[in-house]
Parts: structure tokens; C-alpha cells; sequence
């Protein structure tokens, strides 16, 4: 089981108070329907699928509620970072990666 | 006093006798006493028959790495478990035990014939016998391996006992209470630290307990335990004994099995038998010692043949010699402090073997003079004896030359192949290893937990070195958490350093093939198997563990993978770490279910919630059925009816009258806030900004890839607020799935939802004369068709208690569902039943409620969907706001595979032959296909409907809508059906009903 | 000879269920949080977990935009009018869910050992005065620690059930004494 660090909590807590809720940084487009089938494909099914560090998101479901993203390497399952829904993509430094 | 115990020897009470039987004969052991060493005591070796040749064997350890000595236990009434490990299990008064795996005695088994036979055995056996012919495998082979397979009897009732769980969160855990776990955690508690000292045995002390004449700090081994013990609790350090670290995961949790019972004669009520620690530390430090080795020589398995450090606890821990004559066969020093110990307490030891040429001085010196035979470069070739051994077969290694043997005659065989430390914990946490060539042994290398690793653990030897590295490792546990103390350290005297090395199967001079030299007794693979397995193509250690099955038993490979390595090496020809050990995997030892389950059985197995109307039901003969984690009213049978007329009299009754339902668990969703309506325009497909206050809509949720994810009646409260309902097993996923938009989509939007399921009790009344059931109970509103038609909502009272009042219906009936207060639920449901007597109102559950429901075509997300189902494959098409730019899954219903008119299409099936259809059944169009038929679709929904006077089914069927009128086949074992398809509105197809 | 340090006592914990009572769950973004504290006249912890008190009414915040209010009865209809009030100038939301709810309190001197038969938060560093919403045996709860040994569990009303047999199976296993 692991632990989590709740951006908006701030406290680090046993995984059963979060659920995993898909790759991060996956907008939903703005106008639907000016996309083609092929970009809203992409969209709806098309994954990094990474091995090694991933974004993803989690939610605090049995806590404050909150969506947010994660870094976490999936080698590993080791969580590099936990930051904000609103919070830009932190860039993995080349020590992290090598981690 | 039994004939092998040695009276004023070990730490067992000489004045506790207890009484036990073995095999059903009457034997007496102490309190302290394992099954094992009383049963040695008794001068008892032989404890079972092997696995695959039924062989007889004996412990071989003293511990809970015993592959040989498996009974069945009873502790009682219920109370049988197999495969008990008898050098684990404490004795306790009228402990009921018994062997394994022979047929008709142990002393006499048929089965041993196996034994005979082993040439057909060999690793591979299942794969090369048992292939050919195919037809042979159901009649003959499996049945044959079904029957010969397994190890012990399975219980017969279920467990009596209880279990327990429990959460721990501590600083530092400390895995093991020898005398390197105990050193690292008085260090580290005192810093003040909060530290949980747990050990696998009754007691902590480790090795100590095996090496009493060792004297620390000015004291014997024993007394310096007990002071170390009382200053452990003094620093209020937790001691958990009889405690097992099974698993090592991810962050520093370690699970722990702690045994509560099993040793009481008397367990306090309600004692749970064992309890499961999940344990969050922030350093743990493996202390776990070190495991010995068998040595791999033909015969090796002969009751009576045991490891030199198994022999030494039960000496100086039980008091019990494990034979009159002894002989010791070695590559280790530590064996040598194993026969000196038994010779000083009074027995005797022939020769001590050692396969090395040279040996420390003062331990040859130390053996002459307690005369003992030594004999440096010798080999042993064979044992004799037949249920326990008798004699070994020794002979000289010259430069590599096996020279002609002579028998020595013994009556225990004490054996080291030297020792490996125990790193499953740290195997657990993907940790990787060292080759240490000096001692021949894989040592912990990269940790990838915040871990410490101590004493005989990280390959240490002698007390003095382990004491200074446990204070080492407690020291750098504190520190990692930013802690300090001030370093200890130890006096040790007459201390028991040493080296060994690791072998393959010992040198012999006769055939190798033909030698029963095993490594991995639990599973019978003997170093024949291994290079077998070698010979036929097996390249890595993981595909010769499995092809011999060698580390695969309960032991998970304690004693045999690193012999089995090293002749896997050999075979290969590389060096050991080239080849690698197989991974281990949790648990540390075999676990009860009833561990892992805890809490969790008889009522409380799962979660199950319960509605404000439970009651009522449970009292009124309700039969349940589960719905996601709900039970729900199924149907309400009368005395002598079963479910098919008690759902037919509920359909008929709500049908010409009224009936009532629990429908507490719909989800129920409070959508408020400025952009309300805005919000639900883009989840749902429905339009809502025309929809005025007090009115309500069918809505239609999907995924973004256009499929149906919910549905549910949704009210308009106010302007600003909708009272949304969802499907009761949608409910949280519904909000989970509304969150994620308006938390990561739509941030802008002045929208908060709350879950109300909980805070709503909900009842449904359904019927021509539902109305005039209600009617009379409510204050503040008009019940008329004209004032409160169909699909309306209102605030009001209803039996004095505040209501949101919904007119709507499920059924195709006249219908009203009203929501109280959750702690009114059972109020209304009475004076609803009360005013009802009169249309002599009839409770249904939810069987009823499908049938209705499948009678007017209703669908049922999740039974009539399976998440490829789209709005019109369902026939839901004029649930879509056309006009609205979007909403979520909007631009995926233009998908090319979408609009496919191909797709499966839900339609109703009505059978000619008037016989019922079974949900799941698949469609044909073509009943005269080859096989295998090109499936059309399968049924949904069928039920025997009373309105209709036959059963009716819903189906998706490829093209559907395209085929009303159509006959369609439904093959099953009995015959192939045929049905039409028609609409799904079978009853009353233009809704006059809902009118009333 | 064997040493089980285990240190129970013969009442390890108390349950009882608390009586109904007003409760509310308060919805408005962070940044208007102090204007409608005051519209309100609330005092709106801004922390995850922390609690205020203001004339019998209790406040906890569960999220960034999330309130739980405990109000007494009388107070209740003045604080939705406040709300209806404020709500123009101040959008929020003010749900009521005084029955979603039911409230056990935990009490004596195993009340924390009870705890930590279901919840695998560490509670014995959550602080006095403040409050969680966890997991305790698969229900989401919300635990408010109001001494040492005395908790108040706000359960939804489904999952009571569950909770308290288990709870009672702690109770038993603790009052044997291992």
C-alpha cells in the first residue's frame, strides 16, 4: 500500500483514501466537433502507456475530494511529486529520471 | 522424565508436563515444549512421509523452515489444520496430533512404493507421462494426479476462530529478536524513538536461546537477554514474540501475523486466534539471522539426520538430545559448537565429517579433547537404516578422488552446508543482491526501502561482531529520522565466530544417478532432478525451479535454493551469481486465510449497506438481493409462495391497485449554483434550460466514447438547483465522474454537488390508486393530474414530514416517489401502508420492479447496457438535445462505427413456443449454420409477465431496429427457440396509464 | 517465559450513538470564503482538518471549497436564510445532510487501539481539535478528535450498519485480553 502526498491536504496518506484516475494532462478539446475522427480517436482512447515516469492523476476520493496529478514512475511505483490540477507539468530533472 | 530429556537443561518448565497424542498414542511433553521436541524427547524422530515417494522423514530444524515435519493439528472441535509445522507448534494440554501423507501407517506406507519406483519420477514426470493419448487425461491421469497430489487433509467444517487486523505506525521496525534486533532497537529507543520489536518464536533471544554458555557484558547469554528484555520495555519498546513479518511492501509497510491462541490450553473468550498487523514505519531494520543448509548426499533425508543448528536449540533450548550417538557432517564451524555442546551436557558424538581439508586449530583441538573423531576431506557416501538412521558411509577426497568408505554407526546424523542469510523480506522490496565469494553466499547489496540490514543477516558471525552491528544499524535508523543517541557496545566472552563455505551435492564413489541425495525435501527434488532439468534444455534458475519444482513448497526454498543453485551452477558450468536465485515472494511462511481475512466474514464477509425501510422488510419475510453494495428487497413472499407466484401476485397488485417500493438506494445528486443548468446541458445529453422549476426529465449520461453510462429522473428544484437521481450502483461513480469535469475541466463554472442518496429515504408508489393512497397524506399541494401531472417535483409535506414529491413512474403505472428525511423513512413507509390498507397495498422489491419496468421497455443501465450501448442503439435517440453544441459523448455518436446501422440494437423478443428465455442466451439469425454460428446478439432481460399473460425478453440484436417483425433463434441444449422480435413497449405502448 | 506485551483493559472503548442534529455541507470557492464567513457570520478554517467553534456551531473544513457545519436546531433556519441572502452577491451552495449521516462516539482508553482495527490513517498524530475524512474498514468516515481517547465517527447512514459490527468484533477481540 502505498503512500501519497495530497497537494491539497498536504499531508502524505495511506493510498485507500485515493482512486487512480487515468493519464494526466489530457485536456478535453475545446470544440468537439471541429475535431476529425482520427483527432477525437486520439483523444479518447490514445495513452503513453509509459514505463518509467508517468503523469497521471488521482483523486483524495475518501478525503478533501480533490483531483490532482502525480508523477510517478511505474517501474517502480515510486511517486516522484504530487501537484495541483491547475499546476503545470513539473519537469523531471535528469536526477529524478535517473531515480 | 523422558528417555532424551536431560534434566536441568533448557528453557522448558520440568514442572509443567503436557499431554498430547501422535498418530493416537499418548506422549508427555513441558510447557515450552514445539511438538517436535517433545516428540524427540520422546525419543520420537519419525513425523511423516514425503510428498511424491513417501518417504519417512523427520525434522530436519528447529524452526519455521521445516520442509519435513508437517502434522495435522487439532486443537479442538473445528479445529483441525493440516500441515502444521510440528517445530513451530507450541504444545498445549490435549493437543491432538497426527502424520501426514501415508496410508495405512506411518511406520508401514503403501504409497512408499513410489519410492521404489523414482527412476519414473524424476523432475519433468508430469510433463513426459502423462501426455499421450489425450483422451487418458480426464479418465485417468488427472484423477490419478488429483488423488496422489496435496499434502494433508483439508479441514472439513468451517473455522470456529476468530481473526483480527491492525493497523501500526511506528518510527522504527525491528524484524527479529535475536541479539542483533535487540542491540538495534534498544539503540534506537533510546532516542527516544518509537520502536516495535517483533520475533517469529514464543520468545525473543534468537540464537542466544541456543547458546547459553556465551557470556555478554560479565553475564551468561541467558541473564543478559532477560536485563536486555526488561530495559526494552523499560524504553517502552513494543515486543511482539510469536509474530511473523510475512511481506515487505511498498513505503515500508511490513505485514505481520501475530498467533494468539494456538498455545493456550484455555483461549480467553473471544481471543481471536491470530491478527494481521499492517505495519507503516519510517526505518525498518531486518535482523532476521541467517538460515542453515543441509548438506546434499545420498540419504540425506533419513529420519534422524538433522541440522547441526536445529540439534543444538533443542539441546540448550528444550533440553532434548537428538540421539545417544551422534556423528556431524560439516563444511561449517558452526557445527563443531553443535557436537561440543552436546558431548558437554553428557552425550556422545562418533566423528565429526568435514568436508574441508582444513580446520581452525582450536576447534580440532576442542574435538580431540571431548574425543571426538575429526576427519578433515572426507565425504559421506550414504546412510543406513530405515525408519531412522543407523549408520554412515564415509570416505576420504584425495584431490578431487573419492577413496573407498568405511560405515560409522550413528543413531543422529547432525549435517551444516553452512548458512545463508534470510533475505526474503528484503527480496520483497526488489532489493538486489551480492555474491560474496569469500562466504559463498548472496548478501543484500542496493536497498530500495528506508531499511537497515543487521548481523547474521548481512552474513555476520559471532555475537560480538553482531551486537556492535545491531547498535550500527539501530544508530543509522535514528539517524535517518533524524534522531541521535549515544552508542553502546558489548563484552562478549567465549563467543562462537566462524566460517564455512558452500557446496553442491557432496563427492561420492558410486553412481550419481542413482543417489537419493535431495535438496529440496518438502517437494522430493534431489540433485539428480537439478542437472536433469539442466541436461534437458533448462537454462535459467527460474525454468529449472519449475521444471523440478525445486523451492516451490510451503518453504518457499529456505534450505534448498542455494544448494540447488550451486548445482545448477555447476551443471552450467558458471559461477553462481551468473545464475541467480529465483525470486521470493510474500508471505514469509504459509498464512491462514483467516489472517488475511480478518473482520471480514459471517455478516460482515463485505460491506453491505442497508436502507432506512431495511427493517421493515427483514421483519416482513423480505428474501434479499444484492445490488452493488446495498441488499435490497427482492420480493415479499407469502407463507407456501416461491419467488415466481410471489413476483407474479406483486406485478398483478401494483397493476389493479397500488404497490409500494424501497427505492432509498437511486443515487441522488444535489446540483446547485449559477451555472447549474449550464452543467447539466454539458453532462447530459438531454436540453434542461427549458425545463421550468418543479417539472423533471428523463436524463441520459455518457462517456466521452458515446456510450450509456447512467440514466435517472432529474428535477428541477429552482432555478439554480436540480435534484439529479442515478442508478443505485451509478451513484458514486456518477459523482466521481461529475467531479472530475467540473474539477478539471470546467474550473470556471459556479457548480458544487452533494451527495444526497443518504440524506433522502425514498419510497415509490406505483398504481391506478397510488393517488388516492397519497392523497390524504399530503398538506400543501395539489395532487391532481391537471395541477401536478406527470414528470412534476413540488417541496410539500407528506404525513407531516417535509417531502420532495416526485411524479413519475417506473412501472408505466400512475406513480409518485417520495423522499423524507432519511430518519423519517420508516414513518412514512407506515402511514403510506396504513392509508393503503384500504387498495390493499402491496410491498414489492426490485423483481417486481424489473418485470414492470421490462414491460413498458424501461431499460436498466447495466443489464440492458454493457458500456457499448449507445443512446440509439437502445432506442434513447429523442433523449439527445439535438440543438445543443455539446455535451459529454456528443461528438463520439458521429463516429463512423457509431452511426453503423449494423450495431447491436435493443429489441423485444416474444418466443413462439411461450417458453422463457435465459438472460445471456445467444442469437442467431441462421438456425441451420455450421458451427461455430455466427452469433447476432444475446437476450438482456426476460421475464414471465403477468400483465401480458407470457414471457417477455429484451435483446440486442445486430440491425435490430431494422428487423421488427423478424424471427430469430436461440440455441440452447434442450432445443433451439425461436422468437420474434418486436418492440420493447409491450405494455400499454401508448402510455394512457401515466395519465391517470 | 513468553512475553505478549500487549496492555488491555477489561472496558477497552465506549460506543454510543450520538442524537440527531442539524448539519450542513457549505460549498463556495476559496477566494470568496472570508466574504461569505462574514455574510454567515461563520468562522471558516481555512486548513484541511481543522475546526472552529462559534456559538455551538461547529466548523470543519473537509476540502479547499468544503464546509461541514454543525448547527443546533434553532440556528439552522437562520443560517439558510443567511445563505439565500448572501447568495446573489456570494454564489455558494448550502446542502443540507443532517440525515446522511449518523455519528458514533468512541470513547476510553482503547478508543484509538479501535480505530486502528479499520483506519490505516495514523490517528494517534492527528491532533486534539481537529478532524478527518478517511477510511475506516472500507466506509469513508470522518473522525473528529475531541481528547487523548475520545473520537466522533460520522458515518454515512448505510455503511452504520457495517461499522458497528465490526466495531463490536474489535470490542469482543479487545475484552479477551490479547
Amino acid at each position: 500500500m502505498l503512500l501519497i502526498h495530497c497537494p491539497y491536504c498536504d499531508e502524505t496518506l495511506p493510498e485507500v483514501e485515493f482512486a487512480y484516475a487515468g493519464e494526466a494532462h489530457i485536456a478535453r478539446p475545446a470544440d468537439p466537433s471541429a475535431l476529425t475522427d482520427e483527432e477525437w480517436r486520439d483523444y479518447l482512447f490514445i495513452r503513453t502507456n509509459a514505463r518509467g515516469p508517468h503523469y497521471e492523476r488521482w483523486r483524495h476520493v475518501h478525503g478533501c475530494g480533490r483531483f490532482f496529478n502525480a508523477l510517478r514512475d511505474t517501474v517502480t511505483d515510486r511517486f516522484v511529486t504530487t501537484y495541483r490540477i491547475d499546476e503545470p507539468r513539473p519537469v523531471l530533472t535528469p536526477l529524478e529520471a535517473a531515480e | 522424565m523422558s528417555r532424551y530429556r536431560i534434566p536441568g537443561m533448557g528453557r522448558v518448565d520440568p514442572a509443567a508436563p503436557v499431554s498430547f497424542t501422535f498418530d493416537g498414542r499418548r506422549y508427555t511433553g513441558l510447557r515450552g515444549d514445539t511438538v517436535a521436541s517433545a516428540l524427540l524427547a520422546n525419543g520420537v524422530h519419525l513425523m511423516g512421509r514425503s510428498f511424491k515417494y513417501h518417504r519417512p522423514r523427520g525434522p530436519i530444524s528447529a524452526g519455521s523452515e521445516e520442509p519435513n515435519a508437517l502434522i495435522g493439528t487439532s486443537r479442538g472441535p473445528g479445529r483441525f489444520e493440516p500441515n502444521t509445522r510440528a517445530t513451530v507448534q507450541e504444545l498445549r494440554q490435549g493437543l491432538v496430533t497426527e502424520s501426514q501423507n501415508k496410508w495405512p501407517r506411518l511406520s508401514f506406507d503403501i504409497g512408499a512404493v513410489n519410492d521404489r519406483a523414482y527412476m519414473l519420477f524424476s523432475a519433468g514426470f508430469y510433463y513426459k507421462t502423462f501426455m499421450w493419448p489425450r483422451s487418458f487425461w480426464d479418465k485417468v491421469y488427472e484423477p490419478f494426479i488429483r488423488a496422489a497430489a496435496g499434502l494433508g487433509k483439508s479441514p472439513t467444517e468451517a473455522d470456529p476462530d476468530t481473526y483480527a487486523s491492525r493497523y501500526l505506525h511506528t518510527d522504527v521496525l525491528v524484524v527479529g529478536g535475536g541479539a542483533a534486533g535487540i542491540a538495534a532497537a534498544l539503540a534506537a529507543a533510546q532516542s527516544g524513538a518509537k520502536v516495535t520489536l517483533v520475533d517469529e518464536n514464543p520468545e525473543m533471544g534468537g540464537a542466544l536461546l541456543s547458546d547459553p554458555s556465551v557470556r555478554i557484558d560479565g553475564r551468561g547469554s541467558w541473564a543478559w537477554l532477560a536485563d536486555q528484555l526488561s530495559q526494552l520495555r523499560a524504553a517502552g519498546v513494543t515486543l511482539m514474540t510469536r509474530t511473523t513479518a510475512i511481506g515487505y511492501y511498498h513505503q515500508n509497510m511490513v505485514g505481520l501475523v501475530e498467533r494468539l491462541t494456538d498455545h493456550l490450553d484455555q483461549p480467553p473468550q473471544d481471543a481471536p486466534r491470530e491478527r494481521m498487523w499492517r505495519v507503516r514505519a519510517r526505518q525498518v531494520i531486518l535482523a532476521q539471522g541467517a538460515l542453515e543448509k543441509p548438506l546434499v548426499f545420498d540419504g540425506n533425508d533419513r529420519p534422524g539426520v538433522m541440522l547441526a543448528g536445529a540439534a543444538q536449540t533443542y539441546l540448550n533450548r528444550y533440553g532434548v538430545k537428538v540421539g545417544d550417538n551422534a556423528a556431524v557432517v560439516t563444511c561449517h564451524d558452526s557445527a563443531y559448537y553443535a557436537a561440543f555442546d552436546l558431548v558437554d551436557a553428557g552425550g556422545r558424538v562418533a566423528v565429526i565429517v568435514d568436508t574441508r581439508d582444513q580446520v581452525r586449530p582450536d576447534l580440532a583441538d576442542a574435538a580431540r579433547s571431548r574425543d571426538i573423531q575429526l576427519l578433515t576431506g572426507h565425504t559421506v557416501t550414504a546412510t543406513g537404516g530405515r525408519l531412522r538412521i543407523s549408520s554412515i558411509r564415509v570416505n576420504p577426497v584425495r584431490n578431487g578422488r573419492v577413496g573407498s568408505g568405511r560405515r560409522i554407526s550413528c543413531d543422529a546424523l547432525l549435517v551444516s552446508g553452512g548458512w545463508t542469510p534470510s533475505l526474503h523480506l528484503f527480496s520483497h522490496t526488489k532489493g538486489s543482491l551480492t555474491w560474496d565469494a569469500d562466504s559463498q553466499t548472496f548478501l543484500p547489496r542496493h536497498k530500495t526501502e528506508a531499511c537497515q540490514i543487521a548481523g547474521a543477516g548481512r552474513g555476520l558471525w559471532g555475537y560480538a561482531e553482531v551486537l556492535a552491528d545491531g547498535v550500527t544499524a539501530g544508530m543509522a535508523a535514528i539517524t535517518e529520522i533524524g534522531r541521535s543517541a549515544v552508542a553502546t557496545s558489548a563484552r562478549v566472552e567465549g563467543d562462537r565466530p566462524g566460517t564455512g563455505s558452500s557446496q553442491k551435492e557432496l563427492p561420492t564413489d558410486r553412481s550419481a544417478g542413482k543417489a537419493r541425495a535431495f535438496v529440496d525435501y518438502q517437494n522430493d527434488v534431489t540433485a539428480k532432478d537439478i542437472r536433469l532439468a539442466v541436461r534437458e534444455g533448462m537454462r535459467s534458475i527460474e525454468h529449472v525451479k519449475r521444471y523440478t519444482t525445486n523451492g516451490m513448497a510451503t518453504d518457499q526454498g529456505k534450505m534448498s535454493n542455494i544448494n540447488g543453485l550451486m548445482i545448477a551452477a555447476d551443471a552450467l558450468g558458471k559461477e553462481p551469481p551468473q545464475v541467480g536465485l529465483t525470486t521470493f515472494r510474500p508471505p514469509y511462511t504459509p498464512t491462514s486465510f483467516g489472517a488475511f481475512a480478518g473482520y471480514h466474514r459471517g455478516a460482515t464477509f463485505e460491506l453491505t449497506r442497508k436502507t432506512p425501510i431495511d427493517p421493515w422488510a427483514e421483519a416482513h419475510g423480505a428474501v434479499f438481493e444484492p445490488v452493488s453494495l446495498w441488499r435490497r428487497a427482492w420480493y415479499f413472499p407469502r407463507p407456501g409462495e416461491d419467488m415466481h407466484q410471489a413476483v407474479a401476485r406483486e406485478c398483478r397488485a401494483t397493476r389493479a391497485s397500488v404497490g409500494i417500493f424501497d427505492a432509498s438506494t437511486l443515487g441522488k445528486i444535489e446540483v446547485a449554483g449559477p451555472d447549474a443548468v449550464e452543467f447539466m446541458n454539458r453532462m447530459y445529453t438531454n436540453p434542461w434550460t427549458k425545463l421550468p422549476p418543479g417539472r423533471c426529465r428523463y436524463g441520459l449520461l455518457l462517456g466521452e466514447d458515446g456510450f450509456i453510462r447512467d440514466d435517472g429522473v432529474i428535477g428541477r428544484m429552482s432555478p439554480d438547483l436540480f435534484h439529479v437521481t442515478t442508478t443505485t450502483g451509478g451513484a458514486a461513480r456518477v459523482l466521481n465522474m461529475m467531479e472530475d469535469y467540473l474539477q478539471t475541466e470546467w474550473p470556471d463554472l459556479n457548480v458544487w454537488l452533494t451527495s444526497t442518496t443518504e440524506q433522502w429515504a425514498t419510497i415509490a408508489l406505483n398504481g391506478p390508486n397510488a393517488r388516492k393512497v397519497l392523497e390524504p397524506l399530503v398538506e400543501g399541494l395539489d395532487l391532481s393530474d391537471a395541477a401536478f401531472p406527470h414528470m412534476s417535483v413540488a417541496e410539500c409535506s407528506v404525513a407531516g414530514l417535509p417531502a420532495r414529491l416526485f411524479r413519475l413512474s417506473f412501472t408505466g403505472e400512475l406513480g409518485f416517489e417520495i423522499n423524507v428525511p432519511a430518519r423519517h423513512g420508516l414513518t412514512l413507509w407506515n402511514a403510506l401502508m396504513e392509508s393503503g390498507k384500504a387498495y390493499d397495498i402491496c410491498p414489492y422489491g426490485t423483481e417486481t420492479m424489473h418485470v414492470l419496468r421490462a414491460e413498458k421497455g424501461y431499460i436498466i443501465v447495466g443489464q440492458d447496457t454493457d458500456g457499448t450501448v449507445t443512446p440509439q442503439d437502445a432506442g434513447l435517440g429523442w433523449a439527445i438535445g439535438k440543438a445543443k453544441a455539446d455535451f459529454v459523448g456528443k461528438r463520439s455518436l458521429s463516429r463512423p462505427d457509431i452511426v453503423d446501422p449494423n450495431r447491436k440494437q435493443l429489441v423485444g423478443l416474444l418466443t413462439e413456443d411461450g417458453s422463457r428465455l435465459e438472460e445471456g442466451a445467444q442469437i442467431v439469425l441462421d438456425p441451420n449454420q455450421d458451427v461455430p454460428m455466427k452469433m447476432a446478439g444475446h437476450v438482456t432481460s426476460s421475464y414471465a409477465s403477468d400483465a401480458l399473460g407470457r414471457p417477455i425478453a429484451m435483446a440486442v440484436i445486430t440491425g435490430g431496429h431494422g428487423r421488427m417483425g423478424e424471427t430469430v433463434h436461440i440455441p440452447m441444449p434442450q432445443g433451439t427457440i425461436r422468437a420474434q422480435i418486436t418492440s420493447t413497449n409491450f405494455y400499454d405502448p401508448d402510455g394512457e396509464r401515466l395519465k391517470a | 517465559m513468553t512475553t505478549h506485551d500487549h496492555d488491555f483493559t477489561a472496558a477497552p472503548f465506549l460506543i454510543e450513538e450520538r442524537p440527531w442534529s442539524p448539519r450542513l455541507s457549505l460549498r463556495v470557492r476559496p477566494q470568496h470564503r472570508e466574504t461569505l464567513a462574514r455574510s454567515l457570520g461563520l468562522d471558516l478554517p481555512s486548513r484541511i482538518g481543522h475546526r472552529s467553534v462559534t456559538d455551538k456551531t461547529e466548523l470543519l473544513c473537509l476540502g479547499p471549497d468544503e464546509w461541514l457545519i454543525l448547527v443546533p436546531a434553532q440556528g439552522r433556519d437562520d443560517l439558510m436564510a443567511a445563505s439565500a441572502e448572501a447568495y446573489a452577491a456570494t454564489p455558494h451552495s448550502l446542502c443540507e445532510i443532517s440525515d446522511r449521516d449518523i455519528t458514533l462516539r468512541l470513547s476510553g482508553p482503547q478508543a484509538l487501539t479501535a480505530l486502528a482495527a479499520g483506519c490505516p490513517r495514523d490517528l494517534g498524530s492527528l491532533p486534539i481539535g481537529n478532524a478527518a475524512r478517511t477510511v475506516f474498514d472500507s466506509a469513508t468516515v470522518i473522525l473528529w478528535r475531541d481528547g487523548q481517547d475520545s473520537f466522533r465517527m460520522d458515518v454515512w447512514r448505510s455503511f452504520l450498519p457495517h461499522v458497528r459490527a465490526i466495531l463490536h468484533k474489535v470490542k469482543a477481540e479487545l475484552s479477551s485480553g490479547l
